[in-house]
């Protein structure tokens, strides 16, 4: 038991604070959720700050430097995505191709395949991921795109939803069903679709929030050759957990750090609306403080396991308390503004409405990559042992 | 920054599941609602482990989340948690007894509204454990003074496993007595209290893991309608969501635990945090315990009602949730 980092961690940190202080464009501060309302999907200076923090080994610093990092420790991870969060800076308005698409490429990939990783990493390549579809939310498995096997090619039919970047994609990772007379799990095979084959049609979704970062896809008769397979035929669904490994253990950091960040954006709004001294405002504030202060806490228990190499349940606790923990933080914010909690205006209520704004856009967290209902499935059967329904 | 325990701290923590298991069955704190002297031979036992009265807070709290799975009676806590800090603060040489088991004591500090802030209040409230001990330490705005004895009333709670007293401290037998109180700064008897809030915390997480367990263990085993009930969704989620506030509690504590060892600025308000997440984990756990359990935990013959009445009056003493929520906010607003 260690209440201090090593000097090297601090010495790590203090040179990540350092090229922040000196890199780290205006705009990439401070954000609530990577894409808000009038947005551009992924606007440039985005994507020269994500090219910017690989060419300098922070995109990935767990991961060498020709894949955007700098081959640092699980602990420096950890700082790192800390001091990430703690400044609101996200490393890309893209996730797919960094944190799902180049990881499960390394792992699974041909040659020719995990050659696709860097650019994937640097933001250089727009990815989406086709995943969810109409009928396959929470229960996954049961996607029905189907991808007819021919010798040298695959030719699928069907549709996604929810695929966030499709309209800026360059390429899809997409699950899709090759054999339909096997359980659902086993039938899924994974692909890389050019989103210019001919065959594909994008419909951007709106979500509540009024941005458009999600689309629906339908693939008609869309060829793809037999080379874009990845990984065994029929063997999709063990890929659909490919996400950075190594991060992993760590990743609960940026959703705390987040949080702990709101949480001080929540007292210093209480003081000023002159909510500062309402005995109940003061009690749900010191609530949302413990809720976020006990999760650090237990993230670093659960990252003590791991770093042991022991099972660390723990993590499967952290996005289901999280992901309720910042709705129940931006309403709170709603909440202090009382008349004007539900104003968006930039000159009335506060920060430009940027408390109902994020709460509406934070619906989602306990929605998507497995919603808390799915969650507390998962609690109960893999780490509790209780029987499944 | 590591939250794995050492060898050490397994080997303690194995060693009191082990002890503890064996010496402080349910069946001992079925006798002992009648019979207080059937936990003696436990008192006895738990004097060994004395010393972490001095050790690190962390240690201490790692023995007693094991005392709380058992809700053990008697004055370990008291002493270990409350007296011996109190005498390390004052430099007193009666410590060395204490820590080698030879001596036991409780600290009188809470006045009339049952806050352990200090106070001027000629009657102290919810004085652990005051009969079984060799000697209290009575903490007054002029000082704390040491006494053989004093005039005790019983208060009972909910609680069958620990009991509370009042404390006359203006028929105090002189004789009896330090000849004058020891004047200490506030702050030293603010840290007293923090130690022993942390301490409690960790009791309490021990009781909410047991009331979980053995939620979960019956889940696993009753059968209705054809099928274990713990298969039914309603009952997975509540379950869920009870071991999620354990173990975040747990971890709280042991973060806050860590903070005070180190004295590291964050102590107070991860010592706040501590308490109301050991307070929400605890009645949450006895609440959704017994709704698990059905009718069955609603009997006296069940064991469950004996750690969801430690729940409760923990929850109630050294500071509700409440009461910690507001003491956070006021840290956070200053």
């Amino acid at each position: 038991m260690k209440l201090d980092w090593s000097p090297e961690d601090i010495a790590f940190r203090e040179e990540l604070r350092g090229f922040l202080d000196a890199s780290a464009p205006a705009e990439a501060l401070h954000r609530d959720f990577a894409n808000s309302e009038g947005d551009e999907i992924i606007p440039d200076w985005a994507r020269q700050w994500q090219a910017t923090l690989f060419d300098h080994g922070w995109m990935i610093p767990g991961y060498p430097p020709d894949l955007g990092g700098r081959d640092c420790t699980p602990v420096q991870t950890l700082v790192y995505l800390d001091e990430m969060a703690s400044r609101g800076i996200l490393r890309s308005l893209h996730f797919p191709g960094y944190a799902i698409v180049a990881p499960s490429l390394l792992d699974f990939g041909t040659p020719e395949q995990r050659a696709l990783a860097p650019a994937a990493i640097r933001g250089d390549t727009v990815w989406c991921i086709g995943m969810s579809e109409p009928n396959a939310g929470s229960d996954l498995a049961g996607l029905q795109t189907r991808a007819d096997v021919f010798d040298d090619r695959f030719v699928v039919n069907g549709q996604k939803v929810w695929t966030s970047y499709a309209m800026v994609a360059e390429k899809c990772f997409c699950y899709v069903r090759t054999d339909r007379d096997v359980p659902k799990h086993r039938g899924i095979s994974l692909l890389i679709i050019d989103m210019d084959t001919p065959g594909i049609e994008i419909r951007p979704l709106r979500h509540i929030n009024g941005s458009a970062e999600f689309a629906e896809v339908f693939f008609t008769d869309v060829v793809v050759p037999r080379e874009n397979l990845v990984g065994e035929l029929n063997g999709g669904w063990h890929i659909t957990q490919g996400s950075l490994a190594h991060e992993r253990a760590g990743l609960w950091v940026e959703s705390v750090s987040r949080l702990e960040h709101t949480v001080d954006a929540l007292v210093a709004l209480a003081r000023e609306v002159g909510a500062a001294d309402d005995p109940a405002a003061r009690r749900e504030l010191a609530t949302v403080y413990e809720g976020a202060a006990s999760l650090r806490a237990l993230g670093y228990k659960g990252f003590a396991s791991f770093a042991q190499g022991a099972a660390a349940p723990e993590h499967s606790y952290m996005k289901l308390a999280t992901s309720e923990l910042v709705k129940t933080c931006f309403e709170l914010g709603m909440k202090l503004q009382g008349a004007f909690g539900a104003v968006v205006d930039p000159e009335r209520g506060a920060e430009n409405g940027r408390w109902p704004r994020s709460f509406f856009v934070s619906f989602a967290s306990t929605i998507a990559g497995g919603s808390s209902e799915i969650q507390r499935n998962i609690i109960a059967t893999r780490v509790l042992g209780l029987p499944r329904s | 920054m590591d939250f794995s325990l050492t060898p050490e701290q397994d080997l303690l923590r194995a060693t009191a599941r082990q002890l503890l298991s064996a010496e402080c069955p349910p069946s001992l704190l079925r006798s002992h609602i009648d019979d207080r002297s059937a936990a003696a031979s436990l008192h006895t036992r738990l004097r060994e482990f004395a010393g972490l009265g001095d050790s690190e807070l962390a240690d201490l709290c790692l023995f007693l989340e094991e005392t709380g799975y058992v809700a053990a009676p008697g004055p370990f806590f008291a002493t270990t948690a409350l007296f011996a800090p109190t005498l390390a603060a004052l430099g007193h040489d009666l410590l060395d007894a204490v820590l080698d088991g030879t001596v036991t004591g409780t600290v009188a500090l809470a006045g009339h509204d049952g806050a352990w802030v200090a106070n001027a209040d000629a009657t102290k409230t919810f004085v652990p454990d005051a009969d079984l001990v060799d000697r209290v330490a009575i903490v007054s705005s002029d000082g704390i003074r040491l006494v053989d004895s004093a005039p005790l009333r019983l208060v009972p709670t909910l609680d069958t496993t620990r009991r509370f007293f009042e404390v006359d401290t203006t028929a105090l037998d002189d004789a009896a007595s330090d000849a004058a109180p020891r004047r200490v700064e506030p702050s030293v008897v603010a840290d007293v209290v923090e130690r022993a809030t942390v301490a409690l915390a960790a009791e309490m997480v021990g009781t909410a893991r047991r009331l979980f367990d053995m939620t979960l263990a019956y889940a696993k085993e009753r059968v209705q309608f054809d099928v274990p009930i713990g298969s039914f969704q309603a009952i997975q989620h509540k379950l869920a969501d009870v071991s999620l506030g354990v173990e975040r509690a747990q971890s709280a504590v042991q973060y806050a635990a860590m903070c005070v060892d180190a004295g590291s600025p964050e102590r107070h308000r991860a010592a706040h945090v501590a308490k109301a997440a050991a307070g929400s984990a605890a009645t949450r756990a006895a609440k959704d315990g017994i709704q698990i359990h059905g009718g069955i935990g609603y009997t006296w013959e069940h064991d469950l009602h004996f750690f969801i009445r430690r729940a409760y009056a923990s929850e109630h003493w050294m500071g509700t949730t409440g009461w910690h929520h507001d003491r956070l906010a006021a840290l956070l607003f200053t």
